[in-house]
Formats: structure tokens, C-alpha cells, sequence
């Protein structure tokens, strides 16, 4: 893999939260969900705003520097997946002292695993509340 | 069986007499203790659930100050009866089907161990006010969503479970029925319609940000749950939604 390759998310259907410092992606076209560790949320943030994975290689966390095979890996995975797609001719960006604080703090392996028993809600949105009803709309059928 | 069934209400004055007379045309049918939490509304929703509590000893209204409707399910909870057996919710825009709880009250005769039944549920765009059903014209739609009127809980079931978390701002719905479900409840799933959900405008767009962050929020506790406790059960075969997919609202 050529590391000075930039990122981007692969298409409107992956969506991307995060809650705690951990991120989540689903992707909305299968109803899959993304988890990862706490390096590899890092990662995700940093790749999919267009870090170049050059720029993270030797990053320094609580086990160590990542290392460049580590990294191949992890962005094999999240092309693998879709989560992710080359984004060329983009220029890299730079990575924040945030993230890299961030990095620092992190312990585990650069890991992202796939759920997919929530698919039956993730693929439809389910119905909550909105703050005020903006008149009554009509219903039709999609053909 | 005494079934207390709770309903946080926010400046609703147009829609929660409609949902309160939903319910207590259902009196002949269940031994109904309905709660009313007003949660600080500004409006005149306190003077409508009042006029109707003068009518029936069975509304029993709290008020508090606003502090969101997380906090406003949580004081229900804490105002359930010494005698409530079941426990249901009723949102204060949405109506209760005429039969909802005789046909759903009846697989808890048959079967005692039963803790949780979780029926159906119809989005449509017009309620007829007078039949408190679905206007002539109206458009609709059935599924097996998520909704805690879908739900009839038995009491038991609801302490095991515990508070709504008040971490969320929304979502707080989909969060606790993830954690019932996860319980491994013996549970049923009746064909009934539990609730007529008036369907409003931008609720179900996958664009409204807050809402589906908090949506995606209790996707990852529940699958972090799951992570740490291997005994909490999958949730797979319970909410079928695939016929929205079909369906815009627009």
C-alpha cells in the first residue's frame, strides 16, 4: 500500500458518531455497525478526515508507536469494509494535537469489528420525537 | 391486573385529551391507573389532563419542573401503584387502539410466567379526534417498530430493567427496549395494534442529527453491554420495520 495515499469516507450511507473518545460507524446501505478500540478509533477519525496514514506511522500510544504494518492492515480493513475509499488528489490534513493526545492515551490494538444483529434497525430509522410538529404531512407509497 | 400506564406530556394541549379518552375508553377492558407526568408544559395541557382527572379517579397527574422526557418517564416509574401488576406507556400525541389492551391483557391470564407482550404498531397522518382512529382518508402503515406503547411489561420485568438512562436526550425509548430485550424477557409477540403514532413531519429522516446520534448512541451500548456480559441475548427477529423501507413520508 502506498501510505501517502488520503482517505475518505466511502459514501453518504457511512455514518460516523463519536462517544467517549470511541468511535462509531454504521453503514446505513447494510445496517452494519462498526466498533473500534480505542487505537483504532483514533485512526478512524484521523483517516477518514484525510490524515495520510504516512503521517500516523510512529504515533505514539500506551503500547508503543504504530507501525506501518499495523496500519496497512487497519486501512486494508476499512477498505475492505467500504468504511473507506482513496480520496485522490486530495491534499492530507493535518493531524490534530488533539487526536494525537488522544493517541497517546490508547492502549489496545488498532481493531475495528463488525455487528450485524441491530441490521433490522440500523437499515430503517427508527421513529422518535421531533420538537414541534411543522403541519401534517402527506403519506405515499415509494413506487 | 392493575395495569398503570405512563404519559409524559410537554406542551400538548392540542393532542393529550385525545390520547387520555384513547385510554380511558379502555376502562371496561383493563384495571387502568393512568400517569400523568406533566413536564413543566407552558400551555394549557396541565388544565386539559386536569378537566379529565375531575371526571375519573384513575388519571393521577404529577407536575415537575421541564427537565426533559427521560427524566419525566422516570417519574412514572417512581409513581407506579403498590398494586400495579403492568406497566404500559402512551405518549401524549399518540392514541390507544379501542381493544389494544383486552387482546393483549389476555395472553397474561393465559400464561402467568409472562413477562412482556409487544405488539404492532400504525404510523398515520390523520387521526379522526371523534374516533380516536384513523381518519377515512388517512394514510398508514403497520410495523413491529420501536415504541414503548408496543410494549405491555409486567411489573417484575420493569424493576429488573431499572431507569430510563438519563444520559439521553433522546433515544431514551430505543436504549431501554434494547436493555429488555437483551434480558432474555419471556415475551410474546401479539398481532395487535398497540398504538395509532401520529406521524409528524422530519421524524423518521436519517438528516435529523440529534435524534439518530442518540439512535446511534444506544446501538453502541447495547452492543458494548452485549461485549462485556456474553449472557445478554443477541437482538434478532423482534422489530421488523422493512416495510417502511418501501414508504416515504413526505
Amino acid at each position: 500500500m502506498r501510505q501517502s495515499d488520503v482517505y475518505a469516507i466511502a459514501s453518504k450511507d457511512i455514518v460516523f458518531e463519536s462517544f467517549d473518545g470511541e468511535a462509531v460507524v454504521l453503514d446505513l446501505a447494510t445496517g452494519k455497525y462498526f466498533g473500534f478500540t480505542d487505537t483504532g478509533s483514533c485512526l478512524w477519525e484521523a483517516l477518514s478526515s484525510g490524515v495520510s496514514p504516512e503521517d500516523l506511522v510512529g504515533a505514539a500510544t500506551r503500547s508503543g508507536q504504530v507501525s506501518a504494518a499495523d496500519l496497512d492492515a487497519f486501512v486494508a480493513r476499512l477498505l475492505e469494509f467500504g468504511l473507506l475509499a482513496p480520496a485522490a488528489g486530495q491534499a492530507a490534513q493535518p493531524l490534530s494535537q488533539s487526536l494525537v493526545a488522544q493517541l497517546a492515551n490508547a492502549a489496545e490494538p488498532a481493531q475495528v469489528d463488525i455487528h450485524d444483529d441491530l441490521a433490522d434497525l440500523i437499515l430503517v430509522d427508527p421513529i422518535h420525537e421531533v420538537e414541534e410538529p411543522q403541519g401534517w404531512p402527506a403519506v405515499k407509497q415509494a413506487s | 391486573m392493575k395495569l398503570s400506564v405512563i404519559m409524559p406530556v410537554y406542551n400538548r394541549e392540542g393532542f393529550v385529551g385525545s390520547a387520555l379518552r384513547s385510554l380511558l375508553r379502555q376502562q371496561d377492558e383493563a384495571d387502568l391507573d393512568i400517569i400523568v407526568i406533566d413536564d413543566g408544559s407552558s400551555d394549557g395541557s396541565v388544565a386539559v389532563v386536569r378537566e379529565l382527572e375531575r371526571q375519573t379517579p384513575c388519571i393521577r397527574l404529577f407536575q415537575q419542573a421541564n427537565g426533559g422526557v427521560t427524566r419525566a418517564r422516570n417519574a412514572g416509574l417512581k409513581q407506579l401503584l403498590p398494586q400495579t401488576e403492568l406497566v404500559s406507556f402512551l405518549d401524549s400525541d399518540d392514541i390507544s387502539p379501542a381493544g389494544r389492551f383486552r387482546e393483549d391483557l389476555a395472553c397474561f391470564d393465559a400464561d402467568p410466567d409472562l413477562e412482556l407482550t409487544y405488539s404492532r404498531m400504525m404510523l398515520v397522518d390523520r387521526i379522526d379526534e371523534d374516533a380516536l382512529a384513523p381518519a377515512a382518508d388517512s394514510n398508514s402503515i403497520t410495523v413491529r417498530g420501536i415504541h414503548l406503547s408496543a410494549g405491555i411489561f409486567r411489573r417484575g420485568l420493569v424493576e429488573r430493567i431499572g431507569a430510563f438512562d438519563e444520559d439521553f436526550l433522546q433515544a431514551e425509548d430505543t436504549d431501554y427496549l434494547l436493555r429488555v430485550f437483551e434480558s432474555r424477557p419471556r415475551y410474546v409477540m401479539p398481532d395487535t395494534v398497540s398504538l395509532y403514532y401520529r406521524r409528524h413531519p422530519g421524524n423518521m429522516t436519517k438528516e435529523a442529527d440529534v435524534p439518530f446520534r442518540e439512535f446511534m448512541r444506544a446501538v453502541h451500548k447495547s452492543i458494548k453491554r452485549r461485549k462485556s456480559n456474553p449472557s445478554l441475548a443477541r437482538i434478532e427477529g423482534i422489530f421488523d420495520l422493512k416495510d417502511l423501507a418501501g414508504w416515504r413520508f413526505m
